[in-house]
Order: C-alpha cells, then structure tokens, then sequence
C-alpha cells in the first residue's frame, strides 16, 4: 500500500542532451549514444532505490520525448521539429501564436510523424525493459505512449497519406502495434505498464478542439 | 487490452507538463473524462492532485473508487520539495474514496518530458521522491 513510483521521465544531464543531438542529427550511432545514456539511466536508477522508491522507471532518458521516441522504432515514421511542421500547418499565424502563448519552443519539441506504413522494426520498450531488470531487482514501471495521443500527434496529413487513407485507418495500425508492444511486455514479466494520454484533458478542457496544437 | 493478462495497467492523464509557467498550462477537473474513464479497461489512473489545477479528489473518488489511484502528490515542475507531512494531507483527503492499498504515490508527471525542456534538476527529483517516501512509511504506519 502506498507504494511510490514516478509518472516516468528523469531529468536528463547536458551531456546526455548533447549526445541525443548528436544522434538525432546522424554524427553517432546507437552504440555510442548507449555509453552516454547507460550510466545516466543507472544514476536514474539508483536515485530513486536510494529514495526509497517502490516501482522503479528507467527515466525516459534514452528517448527524445514520451512519445516522439518510436520514430526510432517504426518504419513510416519521421522525427520532425514543430518548426518543420509549420510549413504543413495552413494558418501559419494562429499556430505560431498558439505556440507562443503556451510557452512552447518550436525547435525544441518534436513530433513523430507518420509518412508511410507503420510497421514496428523492433519493440517500442522490451529494450528498456531488458536493461532495467540488470539495474534493479524491484517491480518496474514501463510508459507507453497511449493510442489517441499517438495517432493525433502521427496523423500530418500531407505526409501520412503517403501510407493511409485516412487517420482512422492509421489509428488502427498504431492499435496493433501497442497490442503487439503490451503483449510483449506481460510475457517479459513487467508487472506495470502506463499508457500516456495527456492530449485527453485538451479534448474537454480546450475551447479550440479543432486545432492542432503541439501533441 | 483485451486478453492481456499479467501486467497492471495504468493511464496516466495531465494537463500538460512542457512549462513551468502554471498559468499557460491546461485547467479543470476530471468530471468531464469520468464517464470515459469509468468505461475503461485500466487498473490504475495516474492523475494529478498536486495543483489546485487538478481540481477535487471527490470527483475521482465518488467515479473510480473502484480502481487504483496513482495520486500526484508532488508538482514536477517546482524547486520547492514539498515536505512528507504536506503530502500526508494530500494523500489523506483520497482515503475516504480509495483503500490504502488501491494508492500509490506519484507526481502529477514526468521530471522531464521533452529531452530539451526538462521542467526540473535530478537533485530536485531525488528529493521529492524522498518527501514521497517517507509520507508513505507515515501513511503505513497510521492506515496499514
């Protein structure tokens, strides 16, 4: 009974965001940015034992963002800053405002958008699942972006069209493929999976449903 | 998540965590989603309770009392570590709606969403994960 656990993410060091750059931009590959990340995520780790924390996460900190990190996973899928998507977006004017007014930086966040059939080249998690378990012996935690998050955020509709039809029949193919992902998980024995949904309380709490904001 | 057995599943839903700035950042209550929620095949909601932006935890309690709650109990957003006795009342005020054992501990969100616009430092992190700790050996030892 009231067991503590985190929401997911860890602060990330400077080192560890000037790697991420670097291998955003192609300069290093994975191998290289995984002797930057590992000992980030076992101080991670070891932080929150020593806390004395209950449900271990390994901090997020090997990705760019909740959600952004499956471009890295599946195929159909670009890395794109809100900066390059602006020129996708029709009224340039009112979505610049909107990311002014909610204090959004539009290089520093970025979006995984869909351009062309989405199939998973390697599990989303089972990685980070795999190296946790060599970090801690305590029950872990492991977040997923949720469905409707993914397929808003994914669905840039003068690239995604290059693989679907419509958003719909994409947000089918983002199902499978966190099915796939969760069933993975319960046969590796991860005894916590969270699905973000961040983008729901934008839904209900949002005069401007219609827009496209940032996630 | 249907024919998915093993692993507790959770949802976690916020109203943003991409600045420090309380004021551009989404504001309500849970009402509006509860019904969705309730219809939900989710162990455990992972909400916020840290800010008066979360709105009351009777909302959620009287709709999900059924479910786990992974109640936020600190702001990831602040340098302020809130103390354990703070987080003791918060988490105390969902007792009437939650068992003990159907509440965890938890921030409202992640320490650092977004790789380049991380809303805190990793000291900070450690320590509001400490304040939470010890709230919850004080909360065992009154409710276990």
């Amino acid at each position: 009974m009231f067991e503590v656990t985190q929401v997911g993410s860890w602060p990330r060091s400077r080192e560890l965001l000037a790697a991420l750059r670097r291998k955003q931009s192609g300069a290093i590959g994975a191998v290289e940015f995984d002797a930057v990340a590992k000992p980030e995520i076992a101080a991670c780790v070891r932080s929150q034992v020593d806390a004395g924390a209950d449900l271990i996460v390994d901090g997020e900190i090997g990705r760019d963002s909740f959600y952004s990190f499956v471009t890295e996973k599946l195929d159909g899928t670009k890395l794109m800053s809100l900066a390059e998507m602006l020129d996708t977006v029709e009224d340039k004017a009112s979505f610049e405002e909107m990311l002014a007014t909610l204090d959004v930086p539009a290089s520093a966040i970025k979006n995984p958008t869909c351009v062309g059939r989405l199939k998973r080249r390697e599990p989303l998690t089972i990685g980070e699942l795999h190296h946790l378990r060599t970090l801690t012996d305590k029950p872990v935690k492991i977040t997923l972006p949720g469905p409707y998050l993914l397929t808003r955020s994914m669905w840039v509709g003068q690239f995604s069209k290059a693989g679907y039809e419509s958003k719909l029949e994409m947000g089918e193919d983002v199902v499978r493929i966190l099915r796939e992902e969760l069933k993975e998980l319960a046969a590796a024995g991860c005894e916590f999976v969270q699905f973000d949904e961040p983008v729901l309380t934008e839904i209900v709490m949002s005069d401007e449903n219609d827009r496209r904001t940032f996630m | 998540m249907e024919g998915i057995e093993g692993p507790r599943i959770g949802l976690h839903v916020c109203r943003g965590n991409w600045s420090r700035d309380e004021s551009v950042l989404l504001s309500g209550d849970y009402a509006p989603l509860t019904n969705a929620f309730s219809a939900m095949k989710v162990d455990q909601f992972v909400l916020e309770h840290s800010t008066p932006r979360a709105g009351e935890i009777d909302i959620v309690g009287r709709a999900l009392g059924d479910r786990e709650i992974g109640l936020g109990v600190v702001n990831p957003r602040t340098a302020i570590v809130e103390t354990p006795d703070e987080i003791v009342r918060r988490v105390e005020e969902a007792l009437p709606f939650f068992a003990p054992e159907r509440i965890f501990l938890n921030p409202d969100c992640g320490f650092g969403c977004f790789a380049n616009r991380c809303v805190n430092d990793a000291d900070t992190a450690a320590a509001k994960t400490r304040s939470m700790a010890e709230a919850a050996r004080i909360l065992r030892s009154r409710h276990g």
